[in-house]
């Protein structure tokens, strides 16, 4: 594969953000936050969030890396920088996309600068960041 | 709810340079098997680790939790958190059932206040994963320990 500047990332979809998922990570991570598990903690937020549960940020970032795995294969991210403008729910569908912003050669392949986020339909991008991803194996 | 008192200034950057314990983790397969399926992902091949493992593998594998890097920048709850950012350079995949060293600390630490004027404190982590002394990973995190906003 040759990348070039401008290039779209194919996009990756989750079509319903599970709350049962956010449990098992909060079991993973030791995370005692129950905004990942009580819905009525998040309720009792004042941010009009309703009976939801609220995703881990480490999972939407996931999301984004399952997109670059798809695109460029197991392995080549070199580096992921992620900011968190909005929250994710459970029963969510959210797209992940990306882009690529810039490429230079390197080690007889191509490391490719990629705007990447995550969105929900009519919300905007919930997670905006940039990846640094190594594509092998193009011709120069 | 009763406001808590705000954490004296010094006392927060006083934090930048804290060293957690330090200390070693490795990832079995049935916990890769779990936390990739929680992604939507299949198995990597070969042992590969998801790399969704460099929030927490750090954190744990560092002596330390989530639950005290709240306590330690005087978190007023679990709620009252809020994300920056997370930093994750990868210069080799984790694979599994390989036991990596972990070292981290308190890059800076710093008050700042909002467009609003809301007090908050800045606090960025950083974490080091080596196998057999070659650096393997880097996670930076960085939270917002907000102030009497909830």
């Amino acid at each position: 594969m040759k990348v070039r500047a401008g290039d779209p990332i194919p996009p990756w979809v989750m079509e319903a953000v599970s709350a049962e998922r956010m449990c098992t990570m909060a079991a993973i991570l030791r995370d005692p936050n129950p905004l990942h598990w009580d819905r009525e903690a998040v309720a009792a937020l004042p941010l009009g969030l309703g009976a939801h549960t609220i995703n881990q940020g480490p999972l939407g970032l996931g999301y984004i890396i399952n997109m670059l795995h798809d695109w460029a294969g197991p392995g080549t991210i070199r580096r992921i920088r992620m900011t968190f403008p909005q929250v994710v729910l459970d029963g969510d569908r959210v797209v992940a996309s990306g882009r690529v912003t810039a490429v230079r050669e390197q080690d007889g392949g191509q490391l490719a600068s990629c705007e990447v986020w995550l969105e929900r339909e009519g919300s905007g991008r919930l997670l905006d960041g940039t990846a640094s991803v190594f594509i092998s194996g193009a011709e120069s | 709810m009763t406001p808590r008192p705000v954490p004296a200034e010094s006392t927060i950057t006083a934090l930048a340079g804290h060293q957690f314990p330090g200390g070693h983790y490795k990832v079995e397969h049935w916990e890769n098997f779990l936390l990739t399926g929680c992604t939507g992902a299949q198995l990597l091949p070969a042992g590969m680790v998801h790399p969704v493992a460099l929030f927490h593998v750090p954190i744990l594998g560092a002596g330390t939790s989530i639950a005290q890097m709240f306590a330690l920048g005087q978190a007023e709850s679990d709620l009252s958190i809020m994300i920056e950012s997370y930093d994750w350079e990868m210069f080799a995949p984790l694979r599994e059932e390989v036991t990596y060293a972990i070292s981290g600390a308190v890059k800076s630490a710093c008050r700042c206040s909002n467009e609003a004027g809301q007090l908050y404190d800045r606090i960025e982590f950083c974490f080091e994963i080596s196998d057999a002394g070659v650096l393997t990973a880097r996670s930076t995190i960085t939270w917002h320990y907000t102030r009497n906003t909830l």
